[in-house]
């Protein structure tokens, strides 16, 4: 078999039908960039909140009158306790240090003695899902007087990143099942309307992988296409969509990806993407007419 | 040479297309199928270039079993045939020359002799100038050459034609006859389904009809136009 004639008959065909080509190229483009960009909120979303969640740390008082020997001891039985990702200690001075300020001249009446604080540790627990129980078993450690109550945001927190997590999933899936529907419709009217010319192959002694080859070529090449053309938009859009954000919430620029990052993955993912659809949608709908004869193509 | 001894062919929604056929035609033979329409004649074609498969019986066209074939030999069955139907069967997109490159492209031929083959028979069906147009640019008679052409092109053992006369004018009719005719003169079987009843009357030949899924005649007639004649035309 002419493998470069059968390669370069795929190109051909591009440009001979180009309509076609280009009803597909703007279906296969159009369904990429809505998956692609329902993929890219959820990823950012995901890592504003995980963001947000790793500045999230609970802060355990300690009694007042526990010493800073004991105070630092009670710091290896934090260590024990599983959902503990990480814990610092915060002494009574380092506290009082950051009202200086505000305190001005009573300040340093406030020191030793004086000092109104009781040593503490920064915690950071590992699942914010198990908030409640984690401050429950903190809480039964001989010497803990409390600890700063925010389960409130830690449950919001995780309900919003279950959420997007979710929700994100669900539609980036569902839109990849409606753009492969589409897509596949658009590859069978694009075969029917050649049905034909495959008819007139096969009857002058082609052999389906005759028939198969350029077909596939130009399907994959149209993905190709599709994907650059695809991931182009994307960046594009994405770099102005992300500065208007960021002016709003200002973190969101310190949280998010920047097109940099993000430039590379998307070309290559929706290039891969495009030709994959090519190969599979392309495979599938010429062998439906490669196991038909004759009339029966053409639908005679 | 084809060879069908009590083929049968049924269709799947029941109509019984061909009630136990027996034939042999030998090679160089020139054969007329006729009948009206729904007679079977085109099931028969379709049997012959394995469009379809018999029900039951035996059918063999050249060292290729028709009812044993896989699937993947079909093609090479196919390039020892040249087929040429009513409606042409021409690829819009290409013009004159690569509708009958492309039979041989097919087959993998070295281009070299692609070009040098196509040119000689596109002299042959009288095409010589016209390489360059599309379908829709020439006439139905040379639409209907182009396709002779193509199905020449491979040098195939048989012709076989449905209806080739039937889209095209009396006079270009003629024409066409007469060049199926020189081709079998050069000792390529030619298998004609019309129901032209004139043309047939006029050329002669092997006359098989075909009526009701039944073989009802076969019969030799003067075959007027045939060997000497042809040349003399």
């Amino acid at each position: 078999m002419k493998i470069f004639y059968l390669i370069k008959e795929g190109f051909k065909n591009i440009w001979t039908n180009r309509m076609m080509s280009l009803a597909s190229v703007v279906v296969l483009v159009s369904c990429l960039i809505i998956t692609g960009a329902a993929s890219l909120i959820s990823l950012n979303v995901t890592t504003l909140i995980s963001k947000i969640s790793d500045d999230d740390q609970i802060t355990v008082y300690l009694d007042y009158d526990l010493n800073d020997l004991k105070s630092i001891k009670l710091g290896s039985q934090l260590s024990k306790i599983s959902n503990i990702e990480s814990y610092s200690f915060y002494s009574r001075d380092d506290a009082i240090k950051q009202y200086e300020e505000i305190l001005g001249n009573i300040y340093e009446s406030m020191q030793d003695d004086g000092n109104p604080f009781g040593n503490a540790y920064k915690v950071k627990l590992a699942d914010l899902s198990e908030y409640q129980s984690t401050v429950e078993e903190i809480k039964k450690i001989e010497g803990v007087s409390s600890v700063s109550d925010r389960s409130d945001i830690a449950g919001k927190l995780t309900k919003l990143n279950y959420f997007v997590t979710i929700v994100g999933s669900w539609v980036v899936l569902i839109l990849a099942i409606v753009t492969l529907f589409i897509i596949s419709n658009t590859i069978k009217m694009t075969m029917y309307s050649r049905r034909y010319e495959i008819s007139i192959m096969k009857s002058v002694g082609a052999t389906n992988a005759f028939i198969r080859v350029p077909f596939i070529i130009e399907a994959m090449v149209i993905g190709l296409v599709s994907g650059l053309a695809a991931a182009g938009v994307i960046c594009g859009v994405y770099m102005p969509v992300r500065t208007a954000a960021a002016s709003i919430i200002g973190f969101i620029a310190e949280s998010t990806f920047t097109v940099d990052q993000l430039m590379l993955p998307i070309f290559a993912v929706m290039s891969a993407v495009g030709v994959l659809i090519g190969l599979i949608g392309g495979s599938i709908s010429i062998a439906r007419y490669l196991n038909k004869e004759g009339g029966e193509i053409i639908g005679w | 040479m084809i060879y069908l001894e009590n083929i049968s062919k049924v269709y799947s929604n029941g109509t019984q297309a061909l009630k136990n056929i027996s034939l042999n035609i030998d090679d160089g033979e020139f054969v007329f199928i006729v009948g009206p329409s729904g007679a079977g004649k085109s099931t028969f074609l379709k049997l012959l270039i394995r469009e379809e498969k018999a029900s039951s019986g035996k059918i063999k066209v050249g060292s290729y079993d028709l009812m044993k074939i896989r699937r993947g030999k079909i093609p090479y069955l196919r390039r020892k045939m040249g087929i040429v139907f009513q409606d042409f069967r021409l690829i819009a997109k290409m013009n004159v020359y690569d509708n009958v490159a492309f039979a041989m492209r097919v087959t993998g031929s070295p281009e070299r002799i692609i070009k040098k083959r196509v040119k000689e028979v596109l002299r042959l069906v009288g095409l010589e100038g016209k390489e360059k147009r599309k379908p829709n640019e020439i006439s139905g008679g040379e639409q209907q050459r182009v396709s002779l052409a193509r199905a020449l092109v491979n040098q195939p053992d048989m012709i076989i034609a449905d209806e080739p006369t039937g889209n095209i004018d009396p006079e270009l009719s003629f024409d066409i006859m007469k060049l199926l005719v020189e081709i079998n003169n050069t000792g390529t079987t030619v298998i004609i389904v019309t129901h032209e009843h004139d043309l047939v009357k006029e050329f002669g030949g092997r006359i098989i009809t075909i009526d009701d899924g039944e073989i009802k005649s076969d019969q030799k007639y003067p075959a007027r136009y045939h060997k000497t004649e042809a040349n003399k035309t």
